[in-house]
């Protein structure tokens, strides 16, 4: 192996264009291509919708969902616009959250801890090569927020959960969250658009 | 777009998007910024610029293996159930087929349909159904069944003729509501479908199916955007 003499960032771009390279080969209806894309990026995207739907069941149902999608639309992937598997976990998250609100079943009631300093005290999350860039610029800009708009907006993302959801489990009223989340989302963009 | 409960000026598209990647909106507002992501480009770019923002956050998600089941039902959901060599892909059996068309064939191929079946329960009657998608001047284009209880539709092509550089995708369109993408299906070959789970309630006998011709891959926008070459309605088995 040349991996001691390969960079790490070299080592994930090429990880990344097999993935690029893989989901092509999707795209023309290579059955044997399809079958490695699922070895490679399943425990993630299963990851993705188990994090959100918390029942198996449901979660095994959205990675079929998925994958089957991922068959037929392959061809619209776009690697200029998002790396593969970005544009994959997306298409998890979607049917999942889509599963998540027609099930309605057992919403999360974990309580969420909102604190309202500004401070960081939260550990830096462990960055992979492939985003680190990206990573870099998201993490500077979520720091610029309040703790407890980051907290929100990093739990609605992981979990795809309602403002509904979010407001009884961080006991603040609905217009509250809304407001503190639309406020960040703003801030946010601001930040990652300088 | 406006609601009861809308508190961002309709000019905060940004912050919708971002709202709509993050998860945080109820069913029926996720249905109107669909909506949206298919009429409005510049708004459908929004959401992949959070798509994109937001991604670094994926690499704090764990990764579980799915079980090892998955994969086999996932495949053959997608390539179908039909062994090589079996009676889907004789081509005997597809010029019998196209022969025979019409209500003989419908009822043979529902027959065959649930021959197939591994399961040696048979299906109760409400839960198959066929919808025959017939060509403007109506020939069969293609013939649909659909097993209710797996939430699956195998959809073989008939008589369906489409240029080179073009696919045909399916679409369910529930009464008085827009068309619903149901994949893209193949002129050539039987293609099963899994019906996504929100759509599975309004598959019914009012709702209908129909054919448009599509860039490879299917509709870039989630509506139609090429002509519509069949079109169909549902009955029972």
């Amino acid at each position: 192996m040349s991996d001691a003499t390969q960079t790490a960032s070299e080592r994930v771009l090429l990880d990344r264009e097999r993935l690029r390279d893989t989901l092509l080969a999707v795209a023309g209806g290579d059955r044997t291509a399809f079958e490695t894309l699922y070895r490679l990026t399943s425990a993630k995207l299963f990851g993705v919708c188990l994090r959100i739907l918390g029942r198996r069941s449901d979660a095994e149902d959205v990675l079929q969902e998925t994958y089957t999608a991922v068959w037929h639309k392959a061809g619209l992937y776009d690697a200029e616009r998002a790396s593969p598997i970005t544009w994959l976990v997306m298409i998890a998250r979607n049917k999942a959250i889509d599963r998540a609100r027609v099930e309605a079943g057992e919403p999360r009631s974990a309580p969420i801890e909102l604190a309202s300093d500004i401070g960081d005290t939260a550990a830096d999350p462990p960055a992979t090569v492939e985003t680190a860039d990206g990573s870099r610029q998201l993490d500077r800009c979520l720091k610029t927020l309040e703790a407890r708009q980051r907290t929100l907006i990093r739990t609605a993302f992981f979990e795809g959960a309602t403002y509904e959801n979010l407001a009884s489990r961080g006991g603040v009223p609905l217009g509250t969250v809304k407001s503190w989340i639309r406020r960040g989302l703003l801030k946010l963009k601001a930040c990652l658009e300088q | 777009m406006s609601g009861p409960d809308d508190i961002a000026p309709p000019s905060d598209s940004s912050a919708l998007a971002a709202e709509y990647v993050l998860g945080v909106l109820d069913a029926a507002r996720r249905r109107e910024v669909e909506t949206r992501i298919a009429r409005d480009r510049a708004f459908a770019r929004e959401v992949a610029a959070w798509q994109v923002h937001f991604a670094p956050l994926i690499d704090e998600i764990e990764a579980v293996d799915p079980p090892l089941y998955v994969w086999p039902r996932i495949r053959s959901a997608v390539f179908g159930r039909g062994r090589r060599g079996g009676l889907f892909e004789s081509i005997g059996f597809w010029r019998w087929l196209s022969a025979g068309a019409g209500g003989l064939a419908v009822a043979a191929l529902a027959a065959v349909f649930v021959m197939s079946r591994p399961a040696p329960t048979p299906l109760p009657p409400a839960a198959a159904m066929v919808a025959k998608i017939n060509l403007d001047d109506g020939r069969p284009a293609f013939l649909a069944t659909i097993d209710l209880e797996r939430g699956t539709m195998l959809v073989l092509p008939i008589s369906a003729a489409i240029p080179a550089d073009k696919v045909p995708e399916l679409w369910l369109i529930p009464p008085g509501d827009v068309p619903h993408s149901l994949g893209v299906v193949d002129v050539s070959h039987p293609v099963s479908i899994t019906i996504p789970p929100a759509l599975r309630a309004v598959v019914g006998l009012k709702a209908a199916v129909a054919i448009s011709v599509e860039p490879p891959g299917g509709s870039p926008t989630g509506q139609p955007t090429g002509p519509v070459i069949a079109k169909g309605g549902i009955s029972a088995i």
